[in-house]
């Protein structure tokens, strides 16, 4: 069995003069837990979902300290985001369920999805609008919305059916997804969930995940073209790129807070930083094959990665131009 | 011939109950209740022969049948290398896939929620060997 603490193996790399230093460090996790989300707290601690074993896990990055609180009979959290009220927030598809883990007492409070509409929805993300609700994606074709004050839950028919996948809050509060089977982004009415549907340029690309930049234009990870998109809802325009390398596919994206664009690429096993003001394109390969990675998010200076194949966090430190 | 949809057979069949090894099931897998197993699956793969492909290739006649091997999709290279191994879709492998895709097939694009309880696989598997047994 492997040790619970962290494998560290911190390296700095030159690269172009343009982005210069970065450092990479790899954190295992136990064996099985299948990291598949990530995220991280304004402390610096790091939240995962342990897919395969039920688990929350919580790492301390300074000691490599791992601790893993079960969440409940059945359950396979996918999705995890730190909530404004601090907690770690999980989209549940084992127990159907929206899932809070207290941060300081690590007391689990779990919000199950109305069964008698769908017994099973393959939750998939969330993310908190502007006004502390948390809304969410049911691959199996829903979206909703919960209001954590209240416990109002509300679950709506998504677009086309099968498909919504990745979520995002843009800087105002506002809510998108979009739908991989669906191939498109949407705008959901906050008040009345009505979904509003966004075709991206190419059909049928395969919009994975999304992720708001500070100026509220939403990034899209395109699975089935290879391709990271735009959509700048104040010009109602769309730009797309095609990652380097033979045959890409791009599974998932996070904007940084220097509005950097940061994308998981499953053919060459590797990390991508788009520059959308230089339209350039830097890989960061595992150092191990099969990595796995179908998500990112992070904090200034710090991207952080979970490999859901090897069982690992991985996390590159760069320097922020703010700081 | 008569063609009937899976969701026709299992009305007909009410609990349809298909003899399966089931690995380490306790009893018999049972269609009906693999059919809500199913859900699990269900946002990346068919079972109906006329739906095609989804992210994930269709499971119509899946038993029976070579890993990576139908047409006009686009497997990953570890299911590609897996294949020319010789992996076979059958009972066995199957229940071992869906409890733990990575085990199975390192880098697996699939990602399902884990099925831990052996019963459930068994069921859903009945609900699998059901997909075009009846059609033609």
């Amino acid at each position: 069995m492997r040790c619970l603490l962290a494998a560290l193996a911190a390296v700095i790399f030159l690269q172009s003069p343009a982005w210069a230093e970065y450092s990479d460090q790899y954190f295992e996790v136990p064996e099985g837990d299948r990291p598949h989300d990530v995220a991280v707290a304004p402390d610096g601690t790091v939240w995962y979902s342990g897919q395969r074993a039920g688990v929350a896990g919580k790492l301390d990055p300074a000691t490599g300290k791992i601790e893993r609180i079960p969440l409940g009979e059945n359950s396979a959290p996918h999705g995890v985001i730190i909530g404004p009220d601090g907690g770690a927030w999980f989209t549940d598809g084992g127990q159907n369920a929206i899932v809070r883990v207290d941060p300081e007492t690590h007391a689990v409070k779990v919000w199950p999805l109305p069964p008698e509409r769908m017994p099973y929805t393959n939750l998939n993300t969330a993310a908190f609008d502007g006004k502390g609700r948390i809304w969410f994606t049911g691959q199996n074709g829903i979206y909703g919305r919960l209001d954590p004050n209240t416990g109002e839950m509300k679950v709506w028919d998504a677009p086309r059916g099968r498909g919504p996948y990745g979520i995002t809050a843009t800087p105002s509060g506002e809510i998108w997804f979009v739908s991989l089977a669906g191939s498109y982004l949407a705008n959901v009415d906050l008040e009345t969930g009505e979904a509003t549907v966004y075709e991206p340029p190419t059909p049928n690309q395969g919009a994975r995940r999304v992720w708001s930049d500070s100026q509220g234009r939403l990034w899209i990870s395109e699975w089935n073209t290879g391709n990271v998109s735009v959509y700048d809802p104040a010009s109602d325009s769309w730009r797309q790129w095609k990652l380097p390398g033979e045959n890409p596919r791009t599974y998932s994206v996070w904007v940084d807070p220097d509005d950097k664009v940061w994308l998981t690429e499953w053919s060459s096993n590797a990390v991508v930083r788009f520059d959308p003001e230089t339209e350039t394109f830097q890989s960061f390969p595992s150092n191990r094959p099969n990595a796995n990675v179908r998500q990112m998010l992070g904090r200034r200076g710090e991207a952080w990665i979970p490999e859901s194949g090897t069982d690992r966090l991985r996390v590159i430190r760069y320097a922020s131009k703010n700081d | 011939m008569l063609r009937l949809t899976l969701a026709t057979l299992l009305m007909i069949s009410g609990a349809a109950m298909i003899l399966l090894s089931g690995a380490r099931a306790t009893e018999p897998g049972d269609a009906t209740r693999g059919q809500r197993a199913f859900q699990r699956c269900y946002a990346c793969h068919s079972v109906e022969p006329d739906e095609g492909h989804l992210q994930g290739p269709n499971l119509f006649r899946i038993l029976g049948r070579p890993a990576a091997a139908l047409p006009g999709f686009e497997y990953s290279e570890a299911m590609r290398r897996k294949a020319a191994e010789g992996l076979v879709w059958d009972r066995t492998t199957l229940d071992a896939y869906i409890a733990d895709p990575e085990a199975v097939v390192p880098g697996t694009l699939m990602s399902i929620p884990p099925v831990r309880d052996p019963q459930e696989r068994a069921d859903l598997i009945a609900y699998l060997s059901l997909s075009g047994q009846f059609k033609d």
